[in-house]
């Protein structure tokens, strides 16, 4: 190992000859108005993909993108985060039946919208889900409730048919707010993936599995790991990537010489 | 703000199939453009497409029986001709009103 580490001749000589460059190139000028980077170009044409070829992502690539999510930022670089990939079907399969089967569970028990308008049944469950969600807003919210309507109803596969998933534990002991981190770590995985043409979306309904023991520690998710996300990763149908979308602006205070303005 | 006011500004919850309270849906089809490929009906992720009209003439409509469009505009960036986009947000009342926000925009460069 100390053999490896100890720096050679010819580098020590190449890095003095750069330090002076390397000063002066710290500044980037950027004119405004100038075309997207790559970078820039990634997140602007990355979309959430549903659909997958049946094609499985090459190892290399799978290998390629969770090297690049080792260096997300981290809080006190403590890294709270463990990759399980899974492409075998078999394992997908067993995680989409585990998760199906308690979307059903939970739209017999939760969705109002199942029952008639004026029925007692109606009446009852709309109470009871509403209250709850007064408690619990956003896990409760109308989009993954009418998601999981659909995953019940089999239209819609939680994983997303996908060839590769790849689950992203949290080491609950992390620094400071570990969830954030496995957020950045995420963001990483799914915007170097679209670099490469490959297709992601995050599967949040992944959180299902972490109710079930036996595959929990089947899949490596034991204390002080827990699942909190999964990305589901491979080749997109269609051009999905062609054309950047509209999307929804947001009020910025921006704050300048002691006045402010509101921009969007 | 009173306090009932705010009780029903930011406590309430809103009814999910109430058009009143819940507002999914401002997907709009160019029927001229589209020529019922069929791949935003596989793409929506809220599976509110389908597709109707006879056989050679087939072209993508919003489902009667949806809940769910989230203005994700899948639809829009997998539509070779741009026939079809969402033009607004779904917005609901209550707890879950869409906050601070400014309306639809391309990627803009500064």
């Amino acid at each position: 190992m100390s053999d490896v580490l100890e720096p050679q001749d010819d580098d020590i000589e190449e890095c003095e000859a750069d330090r002076a460059h390397r000063r002066r190139a710290a500044v980037v000028e950027v004119p405004p108005g100038a075309p997207w980077n790559a970078v820039e170009e990634a997140i602007l044409s990355r979309r959430s993909i549903r659909k997958f070829k049946a094609r499985q992502v090459p190892p290399h690539l799978v290998r390629r993108i969770l090297e690049v999510a080792r260096f997300s930022p981290s809080q006190g670089n403590c890294q709270p985060w463990s990759f399980v990939v899974i492409r075998d079907k078999a394992m997908i399969a067993e995680m989409e039946a585990y998760c199906t089967a308690v979307c059903k569970m939970m739209t017999a028990k939760m969705d109002y919208t199942n029952y008639r308008r004026g029925t007692f049944k109606r009446f009852v469950t709309q109470a009871k889900t509403r209250f709850l969600a007064r408690f619990n807003r956003s896990a409760l919210h109308p989009v993954p409730m009418s998601a999981m309507k659909l995953i019940a109803e089999g239209r819609f596969a939680v994983f997303h048919k996908a060839p590769t998933v790849i689950l992203l534990l949290m080491d609950k002991n992390g620094v400071g707010t570990p969830e954030v981190d496995i957020g950045v770590v995420g963001t990483n995985i799914v915007t170097a993936a679209q670099s490469l043409g490959l297709g992601t979306c995050w599967v949040g309904f992944s959180k299902i599995l972490g109710s079930n023991k036996a595959l929990c520690e089947k899949l490596g998710a034991t204390a002080p790991f827990e699942i909190v996300e999964a990305i589901s990763l491979g080749y997109p149908i269609g051009n999905p990537t062609q054309h950047h979308i509209a999307r929804q602006t947001h009020e910025i205070q921006w704050w300048e010489d002691g006045q402010k303005q509101v921009l969007y | 703000m009173s306090l009932p006011e705010r009780k029903r500004r930011l406590d309430y919850i809103p009814v999910w199939d109430n058009p009143e309270e819940a507002v999914y849906h401002r997907v709009t089809v160019d029927l001229d453009v589209c020529d019922g490929c069929k791949l935003c009906t596989v793409v929506c992720p809220a599976n509110v497409l389908e597709l109707f009209g006879p056989k050679g003439e087939l072209r993508a409509r919003v489902r009667e029986d949806f809940t769910g469009c989230m203005s994700c505009n899948n639809c829009y960036a997998v539509c070779a001709g741009q026939a079809i986009s969402a033009s607004a947000p779904y917005d609901f009342a209550g707890a879950y009103a869409q906050k601070r926000a400014g309306g639809f925009a391309f990627p803009r460069r500064f």
